[in-house]
């Protein structure tokens, strides 16, 4: 597998823009003692019950208070996300296949680890914990490794691209902790690197898989890509979170939310650049959330 | 409560008309590393507490057997919740 020349002049400019504007994550932020309770920690429109009859029927306590859990599962998803990439880009780095990027890859390992890193010191000190990983490290593509390589880095992109959408909003969104919005503001300004490189290496990693003109297997990624959004955006609603922002019923409540219809929209806006891309390129044949909300809440 | 998770599972796999106790549902393909979020969250909806995701558990939840002896009837091994 040879690297396109496009790629290399990409690679090129995301490794100096990285230099550029290089940074130490454990001397970048001033971390306050505390963050109080009774204050939004997320952006409201972004929580899991936006658009929903919750959003008005929670007391501001409440929702103050689901919106600093919500914030640290968001961060928790960060976590466990990163450390999947880590695994699969260092399982990459410096092999055959990969000799282009690899200057890149470097780049965005170091970058992800202190991601990763600021994350963790949110979630610990205000939060007490990192809410756990419910994922199961098992491959789906067996021996195949042009396809392996290829669901590694949609998987990548595609968590990348939810992320993002998070951390644009809020980096903004002026209502909430300078701390926060600095933390999500940051995040963005590596992301995009990433995100630029990531929709290459898709792109790039996909051309041998069309090439090979299995119908069988191209209905397969459509399906499996489709499902992987679906599942990224359920990672949002978490029960732990429910529990902790002290809402009964929480696996109940989290069904109902997944449910209701009012949700699509919010998920088809936080995914609306990726699954553009995905279509544009042949991978997916539409968004997961412009079917149904079931199937016990999946999408 | 063994019969809801063969139910869950069946109905995510169309073409499988039944589950053996002692069938691997991740080689058997009956469930795959997406979906395994969702089987975890529903089994501690019956089982009525958070799961640890330890090299243990894993095991167990391999089969509808480990599910039902390991998982669903082990509450002093995780923390209790709801």
């Amino acid at each position: 597998m040879v690297m396109a020349e496009a790629i290399a002049e990409t690679l090129d400019s995301l490794v100096a823009d990285s230099t550029d504007h290089h940074y130490s994550p454990y001397t970048r932020f001033d971390w306050v003692d505390e963050l109080a309770e009774e204050q939004w920690w997320m952006t409201p429109e972004l929580l899991t019950i936006a658009g929903t009859k919750w959003a008005t029927e929670l007391d501001e306590a409440t929702r103050m208070r689901l919106s600093k859990w919500e914030s640290i599962n968001f961060f928790s998803v960060n976590i466990h996300g990163i450390r999947e990439l880590l695994i699969e880009v260092t399982r990459r780095i410096h092999t055959p296949g990969f000799e282009l990027p690899s200057e890149f890859f470097h780049r965005f390992l170091g970058e992800e680890n202190g991601h990763m890193w600021f994350f963790a010191q949110f979630c610990q000190r205000y939060g007490k914990r990192i809410y756990p990983d419910k994922m199961l490290p098992v491959g789906d593509s067996g021996s195949d490794t042009e396809l392996a390589s290829f669901l590694v880095f949609a998987r990548i992109l595609i968590f990348e691209e939810l992320v993002d959408h998070f951390n644009i909003r809020m980096g903004r969104d002026t209502t909430l902790h300078p701390l926060i919005r600095e933390i999500n503001q940051v995040h963005h300004d590596d992301e995009w690197r990433h995100i630029v490189m990531g929709r290459k290496m898709v792109e790039h990693l996909f051309q041998p898989l069309r090439e090979r003109d299995d119908a069988e297997l191209r209905a397969r990624l459509d399906d499996y890509v489709q499902r992987y959004i679906a599942a990224s955006v359920q990672s949002l609603y978490n029960p732990g979170v429910y529990r902790d922002a002290g809402i009964p019923e929480s696996y109940t409540f989290r069904n109902e939310l997944l449910q209701d219809p009012a949700r699509l929209r919010y998920h088809d806006m936080f995914f609306s650049r990726i699954t553009k891309f995905l279509i544009n390129q042949g991978i997916i044949s539409a968004s997961p959330f412009a079917v149904a909300a079931g199937d016990g809440g999946t999408r | 409560m063994i019969e809801r998770v063969r139910s869950w599972l069946l109905a995510r796999n169309p073409g499988v008309s039944d589950i053996s106790l002692d069938e691997d549902i991740i080689d058997g393909r009956l469930i795959d590393s997406i979906a395994f979020p969702e089987l975890v969250l529903f089994l501690e909806e019956l089982a009525g507490r958070e799961l640890s995701l330890t090299r243990e558990t894993v095991v167990a939840l391999r089969t509808l057997r480990g599910i039902r002896d390991t998982v669903l009837a082990a509450p002093h091994q995780a923390a209790a919740h709801d």
